[in-house]
């Protein structure tokens, strides 16, 4: 099968061959002998960006024997209005097309925004690390000319509902087990080609942006009274892998593709600055009802343990037929690369394990090979700390400062997750609308053919 | 004896996360990320790279300073024990640039309380009319004087490839080289 063109690059005329990225790539996917230009093995890579974050080998202002920087920005499908200094390992941007996109008044646009974004974003405006900005997010992207600013936090929500569920149908038909979570696209891509026999241990779910995705030229397309055809569907996610995952070909259950573009945070800045908008200073607006409102479980999606702990907060209460006694599961947080919890629910004792950074999975990963676990749930994250460090955040420039941003990032996340009227994903009044309204009942044929997904062994 | 950095060929895996290092702190404000900031990337380091080594050049602090010699302006000054660049002296005329022996010395626009500083009087002639010209002035390791937690190259390199020559440092290192003569000179004499 052909994969879409969505690839990692590294500049050969910019990289030194210091190879600090390959100490950081989970997979061993880049090649070259230290001191020399390094190059990308797309068969292996994941698409994580890691390497981008960690990547010093800049054009600097020494450099003359290089492409002049406009030639650069094109060549990497940046806004040629970019000022930041560009470094050897990077993903292609997508900004020039959803600026296109903006301008075209026959469009009708759908934005969605990763919950890791919110969390980040204000860093490339001169804001402290982790500054928490939702309010200044929803007002940018109206700004920008979205017209309407929808939420992948919602279809998270949606998330819990389908995979809960199905891990609850596992539980009780005796279906494959460990469950893992199919939310991190570079995690999924490497199941696919590393561990292709414990593909079956994939939920079926599709992830939240890819479930937005779908809703959008559906049911968005029902709610806004427009034909489907009209929309353009676009995701500021935290992550290089999700513009691979919006391109996978079976990601069309809505007749068309689901969703049309993906944007880093880092390049929704760039839309921002392009634009003259002075970030900083906008004042709070809200996501749009429907499909921008959002639960505390739905929020923190975006920091590791994030997912285990929204299902758990559902899944408890669908076990035990009783309320959660505390929403607030702080022993599936923290930072070790592998964390474990017994979590008792009912008659059932539910064994979980937590990965943080795609190193980490191969003990999990081989011991589940070898029938040595009774474990029910696996979430792996690909990028150490969970989605607020990913690829498309923004990029510390000294090393020091990443420990202090994935920790400020990480606070922000659970300070939202407490400030929010619901923050259990069944409570949130719009899901229960739209399985009210439209989905009938999570794993009902309609979310079999919207919100879930099958997966393809690489090898 | 002037205090200078070094950098060791050997173990310098050539990064350039000094370069960036020392370009932010140099700017006269607080920059987290790559994007938050329009402002120009100016290092006072430059790493250099050959097929066979890289290695970070900066200032060696001459102690007979060829740019501050050369100075008509009187610009370069020493204190602290650092030859230290007066931005408000400096007038970008460029003769420290050619001076210095081992290409240290850069001439880059003046920023100036996180902005991009414009001449009074020189004005750059366009199609669409006159436009504010930068002041260019002159840029040199300055040993990150007054930076908490000492120079930054050396706090940021992975490799530990920076060393921090003073007096001291060389001194100890001299006596050891004279006391291996010595010994070698007096074992040659036994056989």
């Amino acid at each position: 099968m052909k994969f879409s063109e969505n690839r990692i690059y590294i500049d050969q005329e910019l990289c030194t061959g210091c190879k600090r990225c390959s100490q950081v790539c989970p997979v061993d996917a880049i090649e070259g002998k230290q001191g020399e230009p390094q190059s990308v093995n797309t068969d292996r890579c994941v698409l994580c960006g890691q390497c981008i974050q960690i990547c010093s080998a800049y054009a600097s202002a020494f450099d003359q024997d290089i492409a002049p920087r406009e030639q650069k920005l094109s060549e990497r499908k940046l806004l040629p209005s970019v000022k930041e200094p560009l470094f050897a390992a990077y993903n292609e941007g997508k900004a020039p097309e959803v600026k296109a996109a903006l301008a075209d008044k026959e469009l009708y646009k759908m934005v969605q925004c990763a919950p890791a974004v919110r969390v980040a974003i204000a860093e490339e405006f001169e804001l402290p690390l982790g500054s928490l900005s939702p309010g200044k997010l929803a007002a940018a992207l109206r700004m920008l000319g979205f017209n309407s600013i929808y939420d992948t936090n919602f279809t998270a929500d949606l998330t819990i509902m389908e995979e809960g569920n199905e891990l609850i149908q596992r539980l009780e038909n005796n279906g494959v087990l460990p469950m893992f979570t199919s939310c991190c696209p570079a995690w999924v891509k490497y199941v696919e080609q590393e561990y292709p026999e414990l593909i079956p241990h994939l939920s079926s779910c599709k992830s939240p942006m890819q479930m937005a995705g779908a809703m959008f030229k559906t049911y968005g397309a029902q709610v806004a009274g427009i034909d489907a055809e009209k929309i353009y569907s676009a995701a500021v996610m935290p992550c290089t892998c999700k513009s691979f995952e919006a391109a996978r070909p079976e990601m069309n259950s809505s007749g068309y593709r689901d969703v049309d573009a993906v944007i880093t945070t880092r390049e929704l800045a760039h839309l921002i600055k392009d634009a003259g908008i002075n970030f900083a200073d906008l004042p709070d607006e809200s996501f749009d009802a429907p499909l921008g409102t959002y639960s505390g479980a739905g929020n923190i999606f975006c920091a590791t343990g994030g997912v285990t702990e929204a299902a758990l907060r559902t899944a408890y209460e669908v076990i035990a037929k009783e309320p959660i006694p505390n929403v607030d599961l702080e022993f599936v947080r923290g930072t070790d690369g592998v964390r474990t919890a017994v979590v008792g629910a009912g008659d059932i004792e539910l064994k979980i394990a937590i990965v943080s950074g795609l190193k980490n999975a191969v003990s999990v990963l081989d011991s589940i090979k070898a029938g040595k676990t009774d474990l029910h749930f696996v979430e792996v994250m690909t990028c150490p700390g969970g989605c607020i460090n990913g690829g498309g955040q923004p990029k510390l420039l000294l090393p020091a400062d990443r420990a202090v941003a994935s920790e400020y990032r990480s606070a922000s996340t659970y300070i939202h997750d407490s400030s929010i009227e619901y923050r259990k994903s069944h409570d949130n009044p719009e899901i229960k609308k739209l399985y009210n309204n439209y989905l009938g009942k999570p794993l009902g044929d309609k979310s079999h053919h919207l919100l879930h997904t099958k997966y393809t062994a690489r090898r | 004896m002037n205090t200078f950095i070094m950098a060791n060929p050997q173990k310098c895996i050539g990064c350039k996360a000094c370069e960036i290092a020392c370009a932010v702190a140099h700017l006269d404000v607080s920059v987290s990320t790559a994007g938050a900031t329009a402002l120009p990337f100016i290092p006072r380091m430059n790493l250099v790279r050959t097929p066979y080594i890289t290695m970070p050049i900066q200032c060696r602090q001459c102690d007979d300073a060829p740019c501050a010699n050369i100075c008509a302006e009187g610009a370069i000054i020493h204190r602290n024990g650092i030859n230290i660049v007066d931005d408000d002296k400096c007038i970008g005329c460029k003769k420290c640039m050619v001076a210095c022996p081992f290409g240290m010395i850069d001439i880059r626009p003046k920023i100036s309380n996180g902005e991009l500083e414009s001449q009074n009087g020189l004005r750059i002639q366009t199609a669409e009319g006159e436009q504010a010209k930068e002041v260019f002035v002159t840029y040199k390791c300055d040993l990150c004087s007054g930076r908490k937690g000492g120079p930054a190259c050396i706090e940021v390199c992975p490799a530990g490839a920076f060393t921090t020559m003073d007096h001291s440092q060389i001194i100890t290192d001299i006596r050891k080289k004279r006391l291996a003569a010595a010994l070698d000179i007096a074992n040659n004499q036994k056989k």
